[in-house]
């Protein structure tokens, strides 16, 4: 799945906890220096804000006209 | 479920329980009550036994699983940190529980005294968990729908218990108020500012996330808690200019709002992606069955004021929306959140070294069904009672109680495995850590 912001997209809107937090983790992981991810889910995941905080990831959110949060979390 | 509770920031695990453990003592006396009274408490509204239940159940029930949770979930669903949330949970369970006694007490024997320290114990009890609760909010933005409606769930929270308290001193000191259209302001602010309000700003999380449903629509979502708050400050302001016509227009359309969001959650349950209908799902449905049919007797009656003054209408309308409603759609979020919070709490004891027990086998799924049944014989039970009081009060009340007295030993029997494991988990983890 691709997006216009950016080609790692982890769509979690119908994951069960806590494979949106696991898969997160994994994807960033798997990006290279400067490059960004979108996690796309139904609620604003302050557990995971304070994780990407704590690891130094910068986010930003989107909230959809369908209720979808877009996430776009850099490297 | 992770995202709910994550562990870094949870409160310790005796925070939220005890709260949850004390509701259901309420509801087996607000059932016990009404077995006792018999036909009388279906009478009308006003009979005093009908105010005490009304208050051990939105008091006692309501108000205590709502404190309880909140405080487990501000960090994960609003990223508010409450301050001391340990020290908050005792001062406010032991205020909310004396007090809401005291309350049920007050209405049921019409005691002053009584009346009086009721609402003095709980407006301190509340000013102290909103204080917290602001303390927390204050400086968190409103980036979600979720977090605007928990703050104007807050200060619906401040109206109705300010115009409660001062509902309480004019009985106890017999002054000269309008009561009866204080009452309904009084309940319209507690059930359709605070208590809905509330549910939807925490559905918006928890109806995808617990049942797998497509999200809420933001716009709708932005709008829904606003759009309640300006209908109740409308018909507060008709209160005080005296305008029955007004307040009838305002009703209403609280009515529709909130049909609109049952309708709403309706939707989306049809659209789940999760097959079996778990009983979280289940008490869903009957809490939204129940308040539709609740908003259509408010929508009826604020069109046709003569249908609110049939015989047994604001009775009927009180089961729908309170037993049938509110407490369903608690019943059901609190067997998510029991046995995962359990779960969580002993999966970080065993520090990824012992593993913690199966949920199902923290509260196995066959308990909660058998429960949700005689839950929902018992409302029923209670609707066919208050058009056959002479018959079915008695077991209505006593079926209530039952169903409410299962749901604590289903919650008690959560905690006491929590117990064993926990022990098993420490005694498991001292030989791993001694053979190192």
């Amino acid at each position: 799945m691709t997006h216009p912001k950016t080609p790692h997209v982890l769509d979690a809107r119908y994951m069960e906890s806590p494979e949106p937090f696991v898969k997160t983790m994994e994807m960033l992981d798997l990006l290279k220096e400067g490059e960004k991810m979108l996690l796309l889910l139904f609620r604003e995941p302050h557990p995971l804000y304070r994780a990407l905080k704590q690891n130094g990831h910068a986010y930003e959110t989107e909230l959809l006209p369908d209720g979808t949060f877009e996430i776009l979390i850099s490297r | 479920m992770q995202a709910l509770m994550s562990f870094e920031s949870a409160p310790p695990y005796a925070a939220p329980l005890r709260f949850f453990l004390t509701a259901p003592l309420f509801a087996v006396l607000a059932g016990l009550l009404i077995a006792f009274e018999g036909a009388d408490i279906f009478v009308s509204r006003w009979m005093p036994a009908a105010l005490a239940v009304t208050h051990l159940l939105t008091l006692g029930f309501m108000l205590q699983m709502m404190f309880g949770a909140l405080i487990q979930i501000l960090p994960v669903v609003a990223g508010a940190n409450l301050p001391r949330p340990l020290l908050v949970a005792t001062i406010v369970h032991a205020g909310l529980s004396i007090g809401a006694l005291l309350l049920a007490a007050g209405l049921y024997f019409g005691e002053p005294t009584l009346l009086s320290g009721a609402a003095g114990l709980l407006a301190l009890t509340v000013i102290v968990f909103l204080a917290a609760v602001l303390r927390a909010l204050i400086g968190v933005p409103s980036t979600s729908p979720t977090i605007r409606g928990l703050k104007l769930a807050m200060f619906a929270l401040a109206v109705v218990v300010s115009l409660g308290v001062l509902m309480a001193q004019a009985l106890a000191n017999g002054w000269a108020l309008p009561l009866p259209v204080l009452t309904d302001l009084h309940a319209g602010w507690g059930l359709g500012g605070w208590a809905g309000v509330l549910l939807a700003a925490i559905a918006y999380v928890v109806v995808p996330m617990f049942q797998l449903t497509p999200g809420y629509p933001a716009r709708p979502s932005w709008w829904y808690p606003v759009a309640m708050l300006v209908l109740l400050l409308l018909w507060s302001g008709a209160v005080i200019a005296g305008s029955p016509g007004i307040i009838r227009f305002s009703q209403a359309l609280a009515a529709l709002a909130g049909l609109a969001f049952a309708g709403l959650t309706l939707r989306l349950q049809h659209k789940r992606r999760r097959a079996r209908a778990d009983v979280t799902y289940r008490y869903w449905q009957l809490g939204l069955v129940g308040s539709v049919f609740a908003l259509f007797m408010l929508l009826t009656a604020a069109i046709w004021p003569a249908a609110g003054e049939l015989q047994g209408w604001t009775v009927v309308f009180g089961i729908l929306l309170i037993p049938g409603g509110f407490l369903a759609f608690i019943i059901g979020m609190l067997y998510k959140i029991v046995p995962f919070l359990t779960w969580l709490h002993l999966q970080n004891l065993g520090q990824s070294k012992v593993p913690a027990p199966n949920m199902n086998k923290i509260l196995p799924t066959i308990n909660m069904e058998r429960q949700m049944k005689a839950y929902t014989v018992a409302v029923v039970l209670l609707l066919a009672a208050a058009l056959q009081p002479e018959w079915l009060s008695r077991p209505a009340g006593l079926a209530f109680a039952i169903a409410c007295g299962w749901l604590w030993l289903n919650l008690l029997g959560a905690m006491r495995r929590y117990a064993e494991h926990k022990a098993d988990i420490e005694a498991k983890l001292a030989v791993i850590l001694a053979a190192r």
